[in-house]
């Protein structure tokens, strides 16, 4: 009898377990199953960025695994090249009279005094340029590679694509925003402000 | 009230031979335990004061109602004089030799419109023709052309999304750019999207959250999470849809037909994220606010009564680009992109940050993902 029902139990079992997951077509255990399995033999899409990057000027550049393209930066600044004005070294141009002097209207407000100033990431004998902390010449179009020197988690979300926005759409070819796109590289925190609407219906509707 | 009279089907377990037992669970119908009082009518009168109110009405139920009515020949004459006299004009103003042709192909475009089929169910040329129908009836009426797509889902492409709640900072942007990308209802200041205020070390508590903020953002202590549809794969909303308006693309996107949507609003009470929206009047957009790149599931123009939500702006999305929302953020907290895509950036956040979502134990799969820095 005690065998009878064993046998009971373990057929119960087996048929349990073989309804219990539906194995029907295109049905998974969970959204992660299905994207690893619906994309193993992923060979693109015909959709394509291309079009809505078409007059974006942007430059390719390569980090780890990671290629994907970014703004074009030198043509973005007002006067560049620099050497334009600065057409001798900075310690050279620099004089004590008290006229209002050219880029007047750029206070850091970056890192405090002790870690950062002008000549962290300029180089006064070479202002078409960038430099990096250990005086290696930086071209402005890779700007990324200076801020790196110090947000080396913000430079690993980026690379992923997990900080930062996109250029134009989804698809590939992957365009991203470069750092100096979205902070103000002498004031790069966000500010505060008034949100962009408040809805007074909600308002009403709450009351 | 008779027992043959039920409106539902009630168990008969062998104990109902008692008998009226009046509204007092102390079983007596009269006096003894107290709460009978003497003014109170009993149920006989009751029930006859009913009857003489509403009469056969109450025993009557749904189709009954409409046409197992009382009626002599001269109210029945006189209904049925009345319909035919508005049949009668719908046919006289498309066959009529004295109205104008823009009025005739409006009342041919209705015509057809009214009796077009699911959505779904349409072939590529059904589904062709009503866009046309949709575009030209929008020419006749307000005398401007729009742009109406009808693409379908691309092969392999499955969408989603991610939403970084330590980058959100609360400005609304992304509220503003959705609202005019999809024509919504001004009136009625229709949002898809919501962004909760949460207080720092309470967790996610939405009730206190505070999702209609006006003051600088963002603000001492806080942090802001965005939810809208996020488009689940197992979405309770198409499950409990009687008509089939609403289902799931190929692509992931939970879409919605307008024009076979009934209103019943189950789908509204089936989401647990607060996902759709209801059109309560006639959506209005001002004529110079309408954005005129449309598709037939996205943001085409709604009416009254009918349901609608985020389609993760299936206008933009299968066209190539992002949805106004992440397109509008300045702060880059929105991630979008195709899931099946092993080098898309949606993968690598799912894949390399600490990713989660709202309500998971409701078996749902929604392709909304949170993450923190």
């Amino acid at each position: 009898m005690t065998k009878k029902n064993y046998i009971y139990i373990l057929g119960c079992t087996c048929i349990v377990t073989l309804f219990s997951c539906k194995h029907g077509e295109g049905e998974y255990h969970n959204i992660t199953d299905k994207i690893e399995a619906k994309s193993k033999n992923y060979h693109g899409t015909s959709i394509s960025s291309e079009q809505l990057l078409e007059g974006i000027e942007t430059v390719e550049i390569s980090e780890g695994p990671h290629t994907f393209l970014i703004p074009e930066r030198k043509s973005q600044i007002k006067s560049y090249a620099c050497t334009e004005c600065h057409t001798k070294p900075l310690h050279q141009l620099k004089t004590n009279d008290t006229i209002k002097k050219a880029h007047w209207d750029i206070k850091l407000a970056h890192a405090n005094l002790n870690t950062m100033n002008c000549i962290t990431c300029h180089n006064g004998n070479d202002m078409d340029n960038l430099k990096s902390l250990t005086g290696n010449t930086i071209d402005f179009n890779r700007s990324h590679k200076l801020c790196s020197q110090c947000h080396s988690k913000q430079f690993e979300d980026w690379k992923g694509g997990a900080h930062g926005k996109k250029v134009a759409g989804w698809a590939p070819p992957r365009a991203s925003m470069t750092c100096v796109n979205c902070h103000n590289p002498h004031k790069p925190s966000f500010e505060t402000r008034w949100p962009a609407r408040f809805n007074t219906q909600k308002v009403k509707e709450r009351e | 009230m008779s027992n043959n009279n039920k409106k539902w089907f009630s168990l008969d377990l062998g104990n109902t031979k008692k008998e009226a037992t009046g509204s007092c669970g102390c079983g007596k119908t009269s006096g003894g335990c107290g709460s009978h009082t003497h003014d109170q009518i009993s149920d006989k009168d009751f029930d006859a004061a009913v009857d003489a109110a509403i009469g056969d009405e109450r025993k009557k139920d749904g189709f009954d109602q409409v046409f197992d009515v009382q009626m002599d020949r001269r109210t029945a004459f006189r209904k049925l004089t009345a319909s035919l006299l508005i049949g009668a004009g719908a046919v006289s103003t498309s066959c009529s030799v004295t109205t104008g042709e823009n009025a005739k192909e409006k009342a041919q475009i209705d015509w057809e419109e009214q009796f077009k089929g699911n959505y779904k169910l349409m072939t590529d040329e059904e589904r062709n023709a009503t866009v046309e129908r949709l575009v030209r009836s929008y020419q006749l009426r307000k005398k401007k052309n729009i742009n109406m797509s009808s693409k379908d889902a691309e092969k392999d492409v499955l969408f989603g999304y991610a939403f970084n709640i330590s980058k959100c900072q609360g400005y609304m942007d992304c509220v503003s750019a959705c609202v005019e990308e999809n024509n919504q209802d001004r009136n009625s200041q229709m949002e898809y999207i919501r962004i909760h205020e949460m207080k720092d070390g309470k967790g996610f508590k939405f009730d206190e959250a505070d999702d209609n903020y006006y003051h600088e953002v963002p603000a001492e202590g806080h942090f802001y999470m965005g939810t809208q549809c996020f488009h689940c794969d197992n979405p309770p909303c198409v499950d409990v849809c009687p008509v089939q308006a609403t289902w799931r693309e190929d692509d992931g996107l939970v879409v919605i037909d307008y024009d076979w949507c009934v209103g019943c609003r189950y789908c509204m009470a089936a989401c647990p994220y607060d996902g759709r929206r209801f059109n309560w009047s006639t959506p209005e957009v001002p004529e110079e606010e309408v954005n005129k790149n449309q598709h037939y599931l996205g943001n085409r123009m709604r009416k009254k009564g009918v349901m609608e939500k985020c389609t993760f702006c299936v206008q933009r999305s299968r066209a190539g680009k992002n949805p106004a929302c992440v397109e509008a953020c300045p702060t880059g907290a929105r991630i979008f992109g195709n899931l099946l895509d092993p080098d898309s950036t949606i993968r690598w956040v799912l894949e390399n940050k600490k990713v989660f979502r709202l309500k998971e134990d409701l078996g749902t799969e929604p392709k909304f993902w949170y993450f923190m820095d």
